[in-house]
């Protein structure tokens, strides 16, 4: 499904670098990414979509790498990825109906775009996702007026209307109260379980990851020092994760 | 349903915490340039304000003559060479001449703004039509509509292309300032879902900049139809600006420029109405 | 087709109606006032026109470096005049300001009338000003400072009016608990906060007064704006574009000593 090799990335000497990553992501599971702030976690996940882009490494996703693609084809690919982010990144002034239906338009024309012109399936299909992460009622509300939670939902709702078979969340429950975290990791956890969707969440939240992930990847100064399924993720192991560092240039990487 | 909760994970962020907690250094930077600034300016202006009067001038004299005049304008104000109807067409042409111009700079500025934001464009188009726009700002509305007024011949086509010149070269500026304001991760989401550049832009761009479209839109618009009287003045490109220099230096009648003046403060009232209605509006 | 689709399409159709409805109010509204004024469209697309002409007259040419002496007196003259005008109607905005600011006047309807002059100052035209004061001062200096000094009075009476006010009654009240007086909150609590702000006001304004000189030069017969003039009209296009020229300079150099400025303060 995914796959990374060798990944590497240096930020001309900056702590946030990533060196020799490899790990791979399978099918109808959730995958979570673990470590201390400035570990590297965000720059994995922005690697996978390309939106940051690295500097050495292999990025397989559905056999093709990822670093090999042109601008077409990367935007092609793109479609196929979502993502939901801490701040959740709606376009606030619209409605909740509009931002999920942004989701299908990177395969659209530029007229379709321009626009706002959506087939009556599509249409049918962004409802009947707001309604599965419980926010039917809200779809003709502004993004604006909602929730933290509420927002992330759309956010959610947005990434599946893409179709993807893989969605990539980076810190999503960073910026919601514990209700809402449950709510959502709920979410998450369906659609790996029941949609076969491959989720990638990169966290903080130790006893979350250990509640939902099927399988953790722990990342320490860039580097991946735990890969392997969930429950044998013992105390150990997580202070190893935590462990404080002292980086290359001597300057203390703060712990979480 | 539950009040927004965002507060349970931000603690990187430092507050914005005692002003005593920035660096001195810094404070005396800022300290050491507005004393600099201050005493240059208050330098170069007792300089120049006694060359400014000049020889054998009488200065009570004028200023008598000018409180009179005020007193003439707004205390007695009557129409002799012209008529109220005649004034009323002649203000409808200046707004007439303000609008026309903010709608066709707004549109065309729209294009540049976007082709000069940081958060779209690269780094040489960026500059180099902002860099454009500065020239063309620094040279005055007035000289444009004269410089056009030539090869137009004098009217309505060179008053309107004249001060749209300076309007795109405005708009294009504060538009472009209110894109880069946005957050670039925004354009960032939308280019992860794989979204075309034009869709980026219509779907995610123009609905968080509509307030701040409209409220430059507005403020420009009052700046054109100041620019529209003071055209119509030193061009002669008609409208009230033209009524009011014949009154004032052609027939000297004071009385009547008084008329006008009311007349154009009374426009000035009703955009400051509808300036903090659309405050009001923008704001929520 | 089930109704939630219905309702979706019925949303799309009212946005989509109301940018329809808007863009042909505009439409009918540019059409109008094209007509209203005797605008022609298509002249728009003859810009390049102006722009060709500019290039083939205004380039300087021999002759026109003759004026080189004259044109730079007047673009000195014409700076001074705006610095000092913007200077003069600071100091006077300040205590205006002060005075007026909600949060410190001394009585509400001080305020009120304060706002009503700024706002009238402001809302006269630079060209009614520049013709009264023309009659009385005649053609000098004088005039053109006058008038800027009175356009840029309302204006920065109103912008220091809102900073004071964006200062909070909180932190006046404050001050004012520890004991002070109200000198010593304006002087030792106020001033210093809002010193950044104020100089910001000052240097806006006295890049648009270099620029509004030009005009008032125009109307009132001196400094830049009056030489232009001369030499527009009496057809000396070379001298006429030395004077653009110059202006251009001016204008972008004051702009860029202000942003550093402004960097410096940041």
């Amino acid at each position: 499904m995914l796959t990374v090799n060798h990944l590497t990335k240096s930020y001309d000497g900056e702590k946030m670098s990533l060196t020799d990553v490899s790990f791979s992501v399978r099918p109808g599971e959730v995958t979570v990414i673990i470590g201390p702030s400035g570990a590297g976690k965000t720059t994995i996940l922005r690697s996978i979509n390309q939106l940051i882009r690295d500097d050495d490494g292999e990025i397989l996703f559905d056999d093709t790498d990822m670093r090999q693609l042109n601008r077409r084809q990367l935007r092609q690919a793109r479609c196929r990825i979502g993502m939901i982010f801490q701040n959740y990144n709606l376009i606030e002034p619209l409605t909740a109906i509009e931002n999920v239906l942004h989701g299908c338009l990177g395969t659209k024309s530029n007229l379709a775009g321009i626009f706002s012109m959506y087939r009556n399936r599509e249409k049918e299909e962004a409802l009947q996702l707001l309604q599965k992460v419980g926010l039917g009622e809200f779809a003709y509300q502004q993004c604006r007026n909602l929730s933290g939670g509420q927002k992330q939902r759309v956010g959610i709702a947005r990434a599946l209307m893409q179709r993807p078979k893989i969605i990539l969340c980076d810190e999503p429950i960073a910026s919601l109260d514990p209700k809402s975290t449950v709510t959502v990791m709920d979410i998450l956890r369906d659609l790996a379980v029941n949609d076969g969707i491959s989720v990638l969440i990169n966290l903080h939240q130790v006893d979350i990851a250990r509640k939902y992930a099927d399988h953790v990847i722990g990342i320490n100064n860039g580097q991946v020092v735990f890969d392997n399924r969930a429950k044998l993720l013992s105390d150990v192991a997580i202070a190893n994760i935590y462990q404080k560092n002292v980086n290359t240039e001597g300057s203390l990487v703060h712990e979480f | 349903m539950i009040k927004p909760e965002n507060q349970v994970s931000i603690p990187t962020r430092i507050p914005a915490g005692p002003r005593l907690s920035i660096p001195l250094r810094f404070r005396d930077r800022r300290r050491v340039t507005i004393l600099l600034t201050l005493i240059v300016l208050a330098y170069v202006t007792l300089m120049t304000l006694p060359t400014m009067i000049p020889n054998h001038f009488k200065l009570g004299a004028a200023l008598v003559s000018f409180t009179e005049n005020i007193k003439i304008m707004f205390l007695q104000p009557h129409l002799a060479n012209t008529t109220f109807v005649t004034l009323l067409g002649a203000l409808g042409q200046s707004i007439l001449l303000a609008f026309l111009t903010t709608l066709i700079g707004s549109a065309i500025a729209f294009f540049f703004a976007l082709a000069s934001t940081r958060r779209l464009a690269p780094t040489y188009l960026v500059l180099g039509i902002q860099s454009f726009m500065a020239v063309i700002r620094a040279i005055p509305t007035v000289l444009w509509v004269l410089i056009y007024s030539v090869v137009f011949g004098l009217g309505a086509n060179a008053a309107v292309v004249g001060i749209t010149f300076h309007s795109v070269a405005y708009l294009t500026k504060v538009y472009a300032d209110s894109m880069d304001e946005l957050s670039p991760g925004i354009i960032e989401t939308m280019q992860a879902m794989g979204l075309k550049k034009s869709a980026i832009i219509r779907q995610a761009i123009i609905p968080y900049l509509i307030p701040s479209y409209l409220s430059w839109t507005f403020i420009r618009f009052e700046i054109n139809f100041a620019d529209a009287i003071a055209v119509g003045a030193a061009a002669g490109a008609g409208g009230i600006g033209y009524q009011l220099f014949m009154s004032s230096s052609f027939y000297f009648n004071f009385h009547e420029v008084g008329v006008m003046v009311y007349m154009i403060l009374a426009f000035a009232l009703v955009l400051e109405i509808i300036s903090y209605r659309l405050r009001s509006v923008t704001h929520q | 087709m089930n109704s939630d689709v219905q309702q979706i399409n019925r949303f799309f159709s009212k946005k989509r109606f109301r940018l329809t409805l808007i863009i042909v109010i505009l439409g009918m509204a540019y059409v109008g006032a094209s007509i209203g004024l005797g605008f022609q469209t298509h002249s728009l697309l003859n810009v390049q026109d102006g722009i060709a002409w500019l290039i083939q007259n205004f380039i300087p040419n021999e002759a026109s470096k003759g004026y080189w002496n004259e044109i730079l007196q007047q673009l000195f003259r014409t700076f001074l005049v705006a610095v000092a005008a913007t200077t003069c109607a600071a100091i006077v905005s300040l205590f205006l300001a002060i005075v007026g600011a909600k949060t410190l006047t001394p009585a509400i309807t001080v305020s009120w009338v304060i706002r009503a002059f700024s706002s009238l100052l402001r809302n006269i035209p630079i060209v009614a000003w520049a013709m009264i004061l023309l009659f009385s001062f005649k053609q000098n200096d004088l005039t053109g400072f006058l008038a800027l000094f009175f356009m840029t009075l309302g204006f920065l009476t109103r912008a220091f009016m809102e900073t004071i006010e964006d200062f909070g009654t909180e932190k006046v009240q404050a001050l004012q608990a520890t004991g002070a007086t109200y000198l010593q909150v304006i002087a030792q609590g106020l001033l210093p906060e809002i010193a950044v702000a104020l100089m910001s006001w000052i240097l806006y304004m006295i890049e648009n007064n270099v620029r509004d000189a030009t005009l008032v030069g125009l109307l009132t017969g001196t400094g830049i704006g009056f030489i232009f003039n001369l030499y527009f009209k009496s057809l000396r296009y070379g001298a006429a574009g030395l004077v653009v020229l110059s202006v251009i300079i001016l204008v972008v150099s004051v702009e860029l000593i202000s942003n550093l400025i402004g960097r410096l303060l940041s």
